[in-house]
């Protein structure tokens, strides 16, 4: 699923959630982020950090199933930051 | 069961057949069966052969696939997300095993019910 929103978009967003999934191996930050999402109100944006560079094709992939938003990825220091909405 | 609920539901079967001798091959249907029910996808894991032996008490506390997380973790995952574990009753009987001796949640089961699950299923696999 392609990133819906820009960089710039990305960078104003607070999120209502972080998950901390750096260090985890797949199915790990997926997991978390399952975990995470069912946490917090539909609309609510969650934040998935992740330091698995694969992590960001398979929550975009994940959010397509599921039916949540892929909002996108934002690079940091030695993770990525994967944005998503809960729309259900 | 409701027209929309056959259409929504989708169901995957996995059969592991490969015992903790392969960590990789017996790592990834778990890794699988995680990320499916984590996308809303039933799973069933069937374990035969050499298989059955991963659902034995305490056997996957030292199974690690390198790049993998342990296994006894992705277990414990699999059961809190709601997958179910079939075992094959003659595998076990065979190997010396007795349903006392298999994991919380794991369920012996003969072929007439593993035909039951797969023919449902949208897709199975074989590990």
């Amino acid at each position: 699923m392609p990133a819906t929103a820009t960089e710039t978009e990305l960078e104003a967003i607070t999120a209502d959630k972080i998950v901390d999934a750096r260090g985890a191996a797949c199915p790990g930050p997926l997991l978390e982020a399952k975990k995470g999402i069912g946490t917090v109100p539909v609309g609510a944006v969650i934040e998935i950090w992740s330091s698995d560079p694969v992590t960001k094709s398979d929550i975009g992939a994940w959010s397509g199933k599921v039916g949540h938003g892929f909002l996108g990825v934002l690079i940091a220091d030695g993770y990525e930051r994967v944005f998503v909405r809960r729309q259900k | 069961m409701t027209e929309t609920q056959k259409v929504d539901t989708q169901k995957l079967v996995f059969m592991v057949l490969h015992g903790p001798d392969h960590p990789e091959h017996v790592t990834i249907p778990f890794v699988m069966g995680c990320a499916a029910l984590a996308s809303d996808v039933e799973v069933v894991l069937g374990f035969q052969a050499d298989g059955v032996e991963l659902v034995r008490a305490g056997v996957a506390d030292g199974i690690q696939a390198p790049g993998f997380p342990p296994l006894a973790k992705l277990l414990r995952d699999y059961r809190d997300l709601g997958g179910s574990l079939l075992v094959c009753g003659p595998c076990i009987n065979s190997r010396g095993i007795t349903a006392a001796d298999l994991i919380e949640g794991a369920e012996v089961v003969a072929a007439g019910r593993f035909i039951a699950e797969i023919t449902s299923a949208t897709n199975s696999l074989v590990y």
